[in-house]
Formats: C-alpha cells, structure tokens, sequence
C-alpha cells in the first residue's frame, strides 16, 4: 500500500518531441522546481538522451535571461 | 556551412525607429563575415529572470544565418559583446537550415492592394483610364496591322 508504485513515463517520448528549443519556457519550466533547479531524471522519468537535451536547453535559456539561475520567488 | 542562431536582449526603452537602426546596424555588422541572413525579427518584449544593467524587461531578437567566415564570425561575436544597445546575446547551432519566417503575409497583401486601387481611383482615375485605353488601342493598333501584314502575305502567298 504504501510503497505503491507510480507509472514513470518520458515526457518527451510520449509527446513525440525529438528536440528540445532553449527559447521554449513553458516546456522547460516544467522540469525545473520552484527554485529553478534542475529536477533529477529520477523524478521527472525523462529519457538519458532526452534529459542531456533538456539540461542543455535549460542552461542556454538561463544564460540569456529567459529562466533564472536562481528563482528566490520575491519580488 | 552551418546554420546559426543568435538570439540577443536590446534595451527595452529604445524606440521603434532606434531599434529599427540598431538591428540595422547588427545586420550590416553581420554580413561582413559573408554570411547570409535568413531571418531578422523580433521575438517581443519580455520580462527578464533577472536584472541585466539593471533593465527588468528587454526586446528580444532573434537573427537566424547561414555561417560565413570563422575568424570574422569571431570578431563579430566580440564587437556584439561591445555592443552597449545589447545587454546579452548568444549565438547557438542549428542542426537544420531556419524556415524562412513569414509574419502574416499573405493577409497583408491582399489588405494593401485593396487601398491602393481605391485610392488611385479617385485623384487619378481619369488619366489611369485614358492610359489604359491609349495602351489598348495601341496594341490593337499593332495586333490589327500585324493582322493586315499577315493577310497581305498570304495573299501573296
């Protein structure tokens, strides 16, 4: 009961996506925790080569603005 | 060659006319490294995940190429950083030649046809008839001689 399992799937497999585009927030957010880090592939059930690509993604978007480095949440 | 992508942040307060010029600028700056320009526009204004030179809110552009020459490519990426109207840019890779980016032409066009006949029609309309109808009787002019040269040739024949 406890240590029910869950249905792990690759988000990106499901969907048909090959690629992943920096300029794309609305994807990327959702692998991304309210912090702005990076969710480990343990968790988000995504793929090696898939999350190698979004990693990649999400480090370009956060290098020109489009996602923080660090989201504290103020403001 | 490769296919390149740069996308950069410009100064959110410069006006239409000031971007128009620094993109401009970017552009002529760009096509002395002999590549090609396939796509120059902008993305749009957005909020920036963090301060750049204190702006919270930057236009993004995005400029899609063909590469040229290395060396210069690499000047250009160093006179863009010098660059003070951009705040950031970044030049990535692209695996597949960019699509030609069509910003709603094919409304547009039918939209200014439109005007541009209604208003030729009413300062000028008599003169855009009188034209059309001397060119008319003009080609029917030629059509009807070269008609008569031919029947005369034949009637040589």
């Amino acid at each position: 009961m406890a240590f029910q399992s869950r249905n792990k799937f690759c988000y990106f497999k499901e969907n048909g996506i090959t690629d992943v585009d920096y300029k794309d927030v609305r994807l990327l957010r959702r692998f991304v925790n309210d912090q702005g880090k990076i969710m480990p592939r343990r968790i988000t059930g995504s793929s090696a080569k898939m999350h190698r690509k979004l990693v990649r993604a999400i480090k370009r978007s956060r290098s020109i603005a489009l996602m923080p480095y660090v989201d504290l949440g103020s403001e | 060659m490769r296919y390149y992508e740069t996308l950069y942040i410009v100064n959110p307060n410069l006006e239409n006319e000031a971007l128009d010029i620094t993109m401009g600028e970017i552009g002529t700056q760009l096509e002395k490294t002999k590549s090609k320009l396939i796509n120059h526009r902008v993305w749009g204004k957005k909020r920036l995940a963090y301060q750049i030179e204190n702006q919270k809110y930057g236009s993004f552009i995005l400029l899609q190429f063909e590469g040229g020459e290395q060396d210069q490519m690499n000047e250009f990426n160093t006179w863009m950083k010098l660059n003070n109207s951009v705040l950031r840019h970044m030049t990535v890779a692209l695996d597949e030649k960019p699509e030609v980016y069509v910003e709603e032409v094919k409304e547009k066009p039918v939209e200014k046809e439109a005007p541009e006949g209604t208003v030729k029609e009413t300062p000028a309309n008599e003169a855009v008839v009188e034209t059309t109808s001397e060119e008319t009787e003009t080609t029917k002019d030629v059509s009807d001689e070269s008609s008569e040269e031919d029947t005369e040739e034949k009637e040589a024949e």
